[in-house]
């Protein structure tokens, strides 16, 4: 398997790919089961702005509401967000390594290399579609679902290459910056944007032109798994491939290759300044390494900066004057909907500003993003001192385990009440500035309740970090979790015999009270922030009882 | 603080799963020495160092530095102690005095002009990001690290990798300063020229096990010597093996170089008898040859 750099990069890459896919087959397996269970006539009532804002067909059944919901919506985000984390990583990943150059200090070029890369993504994102394809072809078969109408190969078939479009971005940014964190965040933040972009622009009815300015438009507009194929659309996204595949080419040779060297940042440049070195020393150098958990927080700054930002600017600020902006027919909703269903989507009644925010920002992105820097934190703060062998050394100062352990969780929270009041912020400027009138108190509820759930699923990471000393397996696992307990906390209150499980998932606490119109729920935000100490504190057990790691 | 061994280990004795990493240990470093530890890479020289820093915990056996068993007193230890980790990796974002300021706020603080004297000395650059300097620049800042606080006890796994041989002699004689103030030192090592310079005692350990533990000056007296036969042409090697005090022989371009320490007259006997000798030069072993002997003796022996 390692004959050359393609097939060592396939054997680097399948693993991750295959969790991915496997997940969203299972998935695929336990949403068509919920819905052939559950009365779906409803849908053929609803207005076309609401369908469409969930890629759910006028004709709706089974088989398009479940390939619509999950290949379409949480599929697609899944797999192109594996293949842009690949694709970022071909290039630039080796780069942070210092792999790169031992890997052409061999008579192979940087386009050869590049290429191997190339070919490996391609290989490994088929490798994915093809799994997808056998759960999308075997499950109607396994429940006994007619899924007549449904075009499984096309939606695999498109789903696969727009992956493959954020994939080859990500590995075009990489290649001409060397930067693994800026290929992979850059290319991110376009596909979240194009992604709620295109769910959101048609629905204003002067401004829907717009949609097709963002490329998810061209995968997930057409509808492939009613309509088949789009060619044209299709032909869009492999035009960008080859753009971005030429550029990535051009890139990669055009530039010096970074040694394992660190980039220049404002802050350093301040600090050479004589003028500013005063302030700009405070900030960067007495100020960040004066604790433990200072140090930790400055690692993350950049992260956190853009996950406030996002939560303020994109899900807090646009968000509020977009609900005057709608169509009013889809104000009429209330009645017509019933609560369970839209639990599926994050819970929220469109007819209200409350229900509107719960429903864009507060279901999926509020909880994705508090998320990112809570489980990034949590997952790394332990694994990632001994995987970048740096714990030694810090464990040789006069410190107890306990006292590196709780330092980093202090990090964490900060982290997690950063997001949670920017969040909060953004919201209530939103909620002024599109004259909604939403309570100010219920606001900041909701984004208590945001930052608590957060931060139980960064415990989660913590603690798997604690336990094990790795930064993937507390990561992926901590991020596997939420996963699952988001769907059954969305799923589960569709069944009658099951609805009550709904309550062994963390999410069930963050919304299930309304807090945006209801205000703070205390007894279940008590329940989340214990749920959290106890994970900490099983951390600081685990990481005591073990033997550290001594190398990645 | 000061008893009589800084660092004491008894049957201590660490397993990986089924690889045993190190076999009952028995060790005492005496307080105010430079010592020596010895070994090929994989000997389990740094398990031996990870475990009396309770990074690991031991299989079985017990270690205490300066009296204080090193699990129970771990935290209390580590204010005494300066530690340079083998295979160096610091952060790489911050600054050389930044990774030093972090470490000396752990600490609750360090005489500053004691570390630019220790920066002086090793001419290293503190204003650089540790990720942008060389290796060598970088463990300098280890080193400074290491020794920044005063620590009773230093403790420091292969150090010398990356420092030119300038900066190594300068390092050297910090670590003999030490020594000579009444701290203990404790270098583990590959580099046998090192160890032989500045160590007062050796402990060499080879498959977890120690298998000497000697003052260097006694390793020395072993009398084994490296003898130089130069003939007149090139002779047959295998007439010298098996003769008494021969321990390695090679030949090549009229040379026969032995290891040796038995009586020079049978071997003389033996070089004279059939062959013409022009030279002969002999010398005091060096430590390398030493450990390889040790290496030998221990493997006929099991």
């Amino acid at each position: 398997m390692l004959a050359n750099v393609f097939t060592k990069t396939t054997q680097d890459w399948w693993k991750g790919m295959t969790i991915a896919v496997v997940t969203l087959g299972a998935f695929l397996v336990m949403g068509m089961a919920v819905y052939r269970d559950i009365d779906i006539s409803i849908y053929t009532s609803m207005p076309d702005a609401f369908l469409s804002l969930f890629g759910i067909p006028n004709d709706a059944d089974v088989g398009s509401l479940a390939y619509g919901a999950i290949y379409t919506g949480y599929g697609a985000l899944t797999l192109t967000a594996v293949t842009l984390v690949l694709g970022a990583a071909s290039i630039a990943g080796e780069e942070r390594k210092g792999t790169l150059g031992l890997l052409l200090g061999n008579p192979k070029s940087r386009t050869y290399v590049l290429g191997s890369k190339a070919a490996a993504l391609v290989l490994v994102t088929g490798l994915g579609a093809l799994v997808l394809w056998v759960a999308g072809r075997a499950t109607p078969a396994l429940l006994d679902v007619d899924i007549t109408g449904i075009d499984v190969e096309a939606l695999v078939l498109a789903m696969s290459v727009n992956a493959l479009f954020y994939g080859a971005l990500a590995m075009a940014i990489g290649a001409w910056t060397g930067s693994r964190g800026l290929a992979s965040g850059a290319t991110a933040g376009i596909m979240v944007l194009s992604f709620v972009a295109v769910g959101l622009l048609p629905l204003i009815e002067s401004l829907d032109f717009l949609a097709k300015a963002f490329p998810w438009y061209y995968f997930s507009a057409s509808e492939p798994h009613l309509n088949g194929v789009n060619w044209g659309h299709i032909a869009v996204l492999l035009a960008g491939i080859v753009v971005f595949g030429v550029a990535a080419v051009i890139g990669v040779n055009r530039r010096d290759l970074k040694g394992q060297t660190v980039g220049v940042t404002l802050i350093d440049r301040l600090r050479a300044n004589p003028t500013t070195a005063k302030v700009a020393n405070l900030l960067a150098g007495t100020a960040r390494v004066s604790r433990i958990w200072t140090k930790t927080i400055s690692e993350y700054q950049g992260l956190l900066f853009i996950v406030a930002t996002f939560m303020f600017l994109v899900m807090g600020v646009m968000i509020g004057p977009m609900y005057s902006l709608l169509d009013t027919a889809l104000l009429d909703l209330s009645d017509a909907l019933p609560e369970a269903l839209l639990a599926a989507f994050g819970g929220g009644d469109m007819s209200t500003p409350e229900g509107w925010y719960q429903l864009e920002s507060f279901g999926l992105m509020a909880p994705i993003a508090v998320m990112a820097a809570t489980v990034m934190i949590g997952g790394r703060a332990l694994a990632g001192e001994e995987e970048n062998r740096t714990m030694g050394l810090l464990l040789a100062n006069p410190i107890r385990r306990s006292t590196v352990v709780l330092e980093k969780t202090l990090a964490m929270v900060i982290a997690g009440l950063v997001v949670g009041f920017w969040t909060f912020a953004g919201v209530a400027a939103g909620s002024l500035l599109g004259g909604l009138g939403m309570s100010i108190g219920n606001i900041a509820a909701v984004s208590l309740l945001l930052t608590l759930l957060g931060l139980a699923f960064g415990a989660l990471a913590l603690c798997l970090s604690a336990a094990t000393g790795r930064v993937p397996v507390a990561i992926y696992g901590a991020v596997g979790l939420a996963l699952v307990f988001f769907l059954l906390n969305a799923f589960l209150p569709f069944s009658d015999r099951l609805g009550g499980w709904a309550k062994v998932s963390p999410f069930y606490y963050y919304l299930s009270s309304d807090p945006l119109v209801n205000g703070m729920h205390w007894g279940h935000g008590a329940l989340l922030a214990g749920l959290a100490v106890a994970l900490i504190a099983l951390s600081v057990m685990l990481f005591q009882r073990r033997d550290l790691r001594q190398t990645g | 603080m000061t008893t009589e061994f800084a660092i004491q280990t008894e049957g201590l004795t660490k397993h990986y799963g089924d690889v045993a990493a190190l076999v009952d240990l028995d060790l005492d470093v005496r307080t105010g020495e430079v010592f020596g530890f010895l070994g090929p890479n994989g000997a389990g020289k740094t398990t031996m160092i990870r475990t009396i820093l309770d990074e690991i915990r031991p299989t079985s056996g017990v270690a205490s530095i300066h009296g204080m068993d090193t699990h129970d007193k771990s935290v209390e230890i580590r204010k005494h102690i300066g530690y340079l980790p083998g295979d160096l990796s610091m952060y790489p974002n911050l600054t050389g005095r930044d990774t030093l300021t972090y470490f000396a706020n752990l600490r609750g603080g360090v005489d500053w002009d004691y570390v630019d004297q220790l920066a002086d000395r090793l001419d290293a650059d503190l204003t650089k990001k540790v990720g942008d300097l060389s290796s060598g620049n970088r463990q300098k800042v280890g080193v400074i690290q290491a020794f920044m606080n005063r620590p009773d006890v230093l403790i420091m796994d292969e150090p010398s990798s990356g420092l030119d041989p300038l900066i190594q002699r300068e390092f050297q004689a910090m670590m003999r300063e030490v020594a000579s103030e009444g701290r203990t030192v404790f270098l583990s090592s590959h580099t046998l020229s090192e160890v032989q310079r500045v160590a007062d005692r050796v402990g060499i350990i080879r498959h977890g096990h120690l298998i000497a533990l000697e003052a260097v000056a006694a390793l020395r007296s072993k009398a084994i010597r490296k003898v130089d036969l130069y003939f007149d042409a090139d002779v047959d090697e295998s007439v010298f093996v098996g003769l008494p005090g021969v321990r390695e022989v090679e030949s090549q371009n009229h040379h026969v170089v032995l290891s040796f320490d038995g009586q020079m007259e049978t071997l003389l006997r033996v070089a004279t008898d059939r062959y013409s000798l022009i030279d002969i030069t002999t010398q005091e072993a060096d430590l390398e040859e030493i450990f390889l002997t040790y290496y030998r003796d221990a493997e006929t022996t099991g």
